[in-house]
């Protein structure tokens, strides 16, 4: 079981309640709230339609509240401890256990069958995976990280999985994309799901508010800018690429996108994206700092909206 | 060492060869790559040969594919994902067990049954392919790694 005793620090509280204001009651009694059972239908393997079958048929209440995406269930039935990760089901690769805030950043790249997509930061594969599904194992899937514990538990899921069409590097993001940009290599897709401060994560990881830390934002938002604008520089003219955090600091997602704005200038556009649950804009103003209008594309997603874990995330667009 | 070698068109007919004198099956829908002496990769997607090693200029390969086989003297014995992927064309060697025995065969078990056969069996229950075990006179030998066993319900 969790410990879910840990305490938010002040600093947090007092960020978080600039951002939401009077719905910090409603967001503080959603975070202490255990996150739902959603699983993905891993659509390589078996169909959301059967799959919901064999799942009732043990006695699980499915619930797919997405008409447009019915590989997102819900498992509304009440489950043992590690049960959902226990099943035949789930040891064949029939599904993945995967937050539903963590499939939008798939929904909105939109891979489709044939495309050569980068998914730059890939481990544990949930997004991977997804791509691969979206993708229907033609094309090809670069899926990089760079660390060799966290490639195995990638590699473990593809395999579960059954992804062909992928290919597994080890490297740092960065340096990657600069090998990628002096070989000539250009990607009509990419996703940055980037490393983040995790506070968006609260509820399946409470102990996210004990590991909290102002400083480790600055230097993760730093990382990040040069992260999505290496990546930036591979998508072929045309392609589109969606970054992503699981964060809400203004400094990790819509100063990031901000910063990439004037760097790129005419040679980028932020994308409206449309998603299955509500999303607010981004905000352009934080503290002393004033953002471009376009960063209002972006899509912020608290957990009070759709009972979800919170999230970030924006498409953009690679013009010339 | 971990070396990868992408398989020539002569390598992959033997592979496909072996595959059809055990099971029945025709063809391996993609490139196959070989990690080690024995462990074999299904690659479906559209890099070739050239674009791999180009690929390799800029980071190191872990892995290509999904492990779908393994060569075992002159015999190949699929994973479970190699039995799903390729369970369509299989026209021999082929087991369905029943519903206890699916259970013991997922928690790793090996299954005290007289099949008749001997050598790889692929082996199913009610459509889904559950990899490959081994038959002996008395018995099927169990493969199914750890990390995809069923556990012992909780009491």
């Amino acid at each position: 079981m969790k410990n879910r005793n840990y305490e938010p620090k002040p600093l947090f509280i007092e960020r978080m309640n600039k951002l939401l204001g009077k719905e910090m009651d409603s967001y503080i009694r959603t975070i202490k709230k255990p996150p739902l059972n959603s699983i993905r239908c891993n659509t390589l393997k078996i169909s959301p339609e059967e799959l919901k079958a064999r799942l009732e048929e043990k006695g699980w209440k499915i619930d797919q509240p997405f008409n447009e995406n019915p590989e997102m269930m819900i498992i509304q039935s009440e489950l043992g401890p590690g049960e959902i990760g226990r099943s035949l089901e789930h040891l064949l690769g029939y599904y993945y256990v995967q937050e539903i805030s963590s499939m939008l950043s798939v929904i909105a790249l939109a891979p489709k069958p044939g495309e050569l997509i980068l998914d730059i930061a890939a481990a544990p594969g949930s997004k991977t995976t997804q791509i691969a599904a979206k993708m229907e194992n033609t094309g090809t899937i670069i899926a990089n990280d760079v660390s060799l514990g966290r490639l195995k538990i990638l590699s473990s899921n593809t395999e579960r999985c059954g992804v062909t069409n992928i290919i597994i590097t080890r490297k740092d993001g960065i340096a990657l994309c600069r090998k990628f940009e002096i070989n000539n290599f250009h990607f009509d897709k990419i996703l940055v799901d980037a490393p983040c401060s995790g506070e968006g994560t609260l509820r399946s990881s409470p102990i996210t508010y004990k590991m909290w830390n102002p400083k480790t934002i600055k230097v993760l938002s730093r990382l990040q800018k040069f992260m999505l604008s290496s990546a930036l520089r591979i998508l072929k003219p045309g392609g589109e690429l969606v970054y992503s955090t699981c964060t809400h600091a203004p400094e990790e997602n819509e100063e990031v996108v901000n910063f990439i704005l004037e760097e790129f200038k005419d040679k980028i556009k932020i994308e409206n994206i449309s998603l299955p649950i509500k999303c607010r804009k981004g905000i352009t103003s934080w503290e002393d700092n004033n953002y471009s209008n376009e960063v209002e594309k972006s899509c912020r997603i608290y957990p009070q909206d759709n009972d979800t874990e919170g999230f970030f995330l924006v498409k953009i667009k690679r013009i010339k | 060492m971990n070396y990868l070698k992408i398989l020539n068109e002569r390598e992959k007919e033997e592979i496909e060869s072996k595959l059809n004198s055990q099971f029945g099956i025709e063809k391996v829908p993609g490139i196959i790559a070989m990690r080690g002496k024995e462990r074999l990769f299904l690659f479906s997607g559209s890099f070739g040969e050239k674009d791999i090693k180009e690929l390799e200029k800029c980071a190191f390969i872990e892995r290509i594919g999904v492990y779908f086989a393994k060569l075992i003297k002159d015999e190949i014995r699929l994973s479970i994902e190699g039995s799903q992927i390729l369970g369509n064309q299989v026209t021999k060697n082929l087991f369905e067990l029943n519903a206890e025995q699916a259970e013991k065969w997922m928690k790793g078990q090996e299954l005290l049954i007289k099949t008749g056969k001997r050598g790889f069996l692929i082996i199913t229950h009610q459509g889904d392919f559950l990899g490959t075990g081994k038959a002996s006179e008395e018995k099927i030998g169990n493969f199914i790694p750890k990390n995809r066993r069923l556990k012992e319900r909780q009491k």
